[in-house]
């Protein structure tokens, strides 16, 4: 198959009763539209098109699938209609909701809220050029949490796990709303486990299960996610990844370096939420929830002088890595 | 809705079992058909199963999960079956074409409608007494109902059929309105020709239908001998229209969360390249977006 990418469909395209207006992202599984209906009304709008197993031509509105590819495209398919099952039942602010889903043009489009904001990944990384101490007040990231856990608890509910919780993924809108996108790689697999295809994880954010093939996921598997996630609301940049972390784990290490800054009690969570061993996170999110809104005094315990020197040297050491981390900012999917 | 089902097949003294079976349903509506592939002509169980999982692919895809209009489906159906059969010949290029019977039944709200080709039959047994049965598409049923032919030398042979080059004839029969503990019972020519009606009725009406099938196709292997045709048969009683559970089947009882269950596995698939592959696609396609958009509303509603 050829490398380039399907092209999208251009401006004032009519697809099921909306206008498009303009590509918003495209990914692995397709394309994102802005679209707005009759009425003016905006939304956007997925369109299943995987780059790597469709083609379409400029200008053209119906994808080309290459035969020896069709079984492929239709498991495709598949998962993209999980994604609108999953969050069909789901009605949660902060979960984006999906409101119409339909067929045209030889595939299908899911028509979902139109959000203004941007992602957190884009506030992690705004902020963290700013070269401050705190990449994100405390106060911040615990009620930004807390909002995207109300949301969590009900996609588990709906024995759903996200697997793909990432800051890319957790959007924040103009009036102040933290939402889950891209349920892409959910699955409803606290329910069914035999059956089941592995998804896309993203280094970083992946939990150590989600490498393996023969251990079981479950809500702790999101969690180990939203402990990577505030771990990179506190230092700008996401943590190792799982395997790294299994060969030498760095991350109580790279910690210390918030103590002082950030309370005791926050870093001690993100460590819990991110133990390798799953048995040791919280197992639900409800516990989690309750750890992160138990309001006591905050505790900073500030670092010795001999930790300062052994953080010194270990920043000499890590320096040397950073250009490969640019490489890959802040989570990108790998296959 | 609510039905017992119970279904079972036998080889006899053959060496192929060319006779397929099965059934599927939603929450308001079931399908049950039966094949007799054909000897004399070429792959007579490849036909009888194409003829069984086209019907059922189509049922899924009409029973939404009611079928609207069961006569006009079941007729839709066969004729469709019957030029898969006809296709799969010709994209072999078979010199004579595969062929078989079919009888098939919807059940629905609260009454049957069935459709018949060939000597494959549906029988109905009320309160132990046959109620109704089929006519076979052959001359000696046919002289019964009044055609002549008596020069023909195998009055047993078929005037038609299923894959056949000219196009079939079929009956169809209903909506006949059920009663509680009434029998549908479906068979290949295995069973009635070695078992009179009334043996059938009476064996099917006197027991529940989970051991009536297994007697009925035991006496009728038992009656065949030692060169018994295959024998099959596919039989339910009708319980009271209430919420619909299976209270005893051969192999699927529940619903799927799709709320479509089936004993018929589409086996023959992965042969037939750009045909009823396709057709099971579009209809998981379709039927996916309307799940989609049913859960969409069913959450609307729920919002504050």
């Amino acid at each position: 198959m050829s490398k380039v990418k399907p092209s999208s469909l251009p401006p004032d395209t009519l697809i099921g009763g909306y206008r498009i207006v303009r590509k918003l992202s495209a990914g692995g599984f397709g394309v994102v539209y802005l679209a707005v209906d009759s009425e003016g009304q905006q939304f956007a709008i997925k369109e299943y098109l995987p780059a790597s197993l469709a083609a379409r031509a400029p200008g053209e509105l119906l994808p080309q699938v290459l035969p020896e590819k069709l079984s492929l495209y239709r498991l495709g398919l598949k998962s993209f209609f999980e994604e609108g099952r999953s969050l069909a039942q789901i009605s949660h602010g902060s979960v984006v909701s999906v409101l119409n889903f339909f067929r045209e043009n030889e595939t299908v489009y899911m028509v979902m809220n139109y959000l203004e904001g941007g992602t957190l990944q884009d506030f992690i990384i705004t902020a963290r050029d700013l070269k401050k101490p705190k990449v994100f007040r405390e106060s911040t990231i615990r009620s930004l949490f807390d909002e995207i856990l109300r949301g969590l608890r009900i996609v588990h509910q709906h024995k759903m796990l996200h697997l793909d919780i990432k800051p890319a993924n957790i959007f924040i809108t103009d009036d102040n709303r933290a939402v889950m996108i891209d349920f892409g790689a959910a699955r409803e697999v606290l329910s069914k486990e035999g059956n089941f295809i592995r998804p896309m994880y993203t280094p970083g954010f992946a939990a150590p299960e989600m490498y393996r093939r023969d251990s079981m996921m479950g809500p702790w598997t999101d969690i180990y996610a939203i402990g990577a996630c505030m771990y990179a609301s506190m230092q700008g940049y996401p943590p190792n990844d799982a395997p790294q972390r299994l060969e030498k784990d760095r991350l109580s290490l790279s910690l210390s370096r918030l103590r002082g800054i950030y309370s005791d009690n926050l870093i001690e969570v993100v460590e819990w939420c991110m133990s390798l061993d799953p048995l040791s996170r919280p197992q639900s999110v409800f516990a989690l929830q309750k750890e992160l809104s138990r309001e006591s005094e905050r505790h900073y315990t500030k670092l010795s002088v001999s930790e300062r020197v052994r953080l010194q040297f270990d920043s000499v050491v890590a320096d040397t890595k950073k250009t490969a981390r640019k490489a890959n900012p802040l989570g990108t999917r790998l296959k | 809705m609510k039905f017992s089902v119970f279904q079972l097949s036998r080889i006899g003294g053959r060496a192929l079992n060319e006779d397929r079976m099965g059934y599927c349903y939603t929450r308001e509506s079931g399908l049950f058909v039966l094949a007799d592939g054909m000897g004399g002509h070429p792959e007579g169980e490849v036909a009888a199963q194409l003829a069984l999982e086209t019907v059922c692919a189509l049922y899924q895809k009409e029973a939404r999960p009611l079928v609207k209009k069961p006569a006009e489906f079941l007729a839709g159906a066969l004729l469709a079956a019957h030029y898969r059969i006809v296709r799969y010949a010709a994209q072999k290029g078979m010199l004579d074409t595969p062929r078989t019977t079919l009888v098939a039944a919807v059940l629905q709200g609260s009454s049957a409608t069935w459709i018949h080709c060939g000597d494959s039959r549906l029988y109905i047994v009320r309160e132990g007494e046959l109620l109704l049965r089929t006519r076979d598409h052959s001359f000696l049923e046919q002289e019964h109902a009044g055609f002549s032919q008596a020069d023909m030398l195998n009055r047993n042979i078929l005037f038609t059929c299923l894959g056949s080059p000219t196009k079939p004839i079929f009956d169809i029969a209903g909506p006949l309105a059920l009663r509680q503990g009434d029998r549908v019972m479906l068979c290949s020519d295995g069973l009635w020709s070695s078992l009179s009606d009334a043996e059938i009725a009476w064996e099917i009406g006197g027991k529940s239908v989970s051991a009536a099938v297994p007697a009925l196709v035991d006496n009728a292997l038992r009656a065949g001998g030692p060169h018994s045709d295959n024998v099959t048969v596919l039989a339910m009683e009708w319980e009271t229209p209430d919420v619909f559970a299976p209270t005893r089947s051969g192999e699927a009882d529940t619903i799927l969360e799709s709320g479509f269950a089936s004993t018929v596995q589409a086996g023959l698939s992965d042969k037939m390249p750009g045909s009823l592959d396709d057709e099971l696609d579009e209809a998981m396609i379709e039927r996916s977006i309307a799940e989609i958009n049913a859960a969409i509303r069913r959450s609307a509603t729920r919002k504050p």
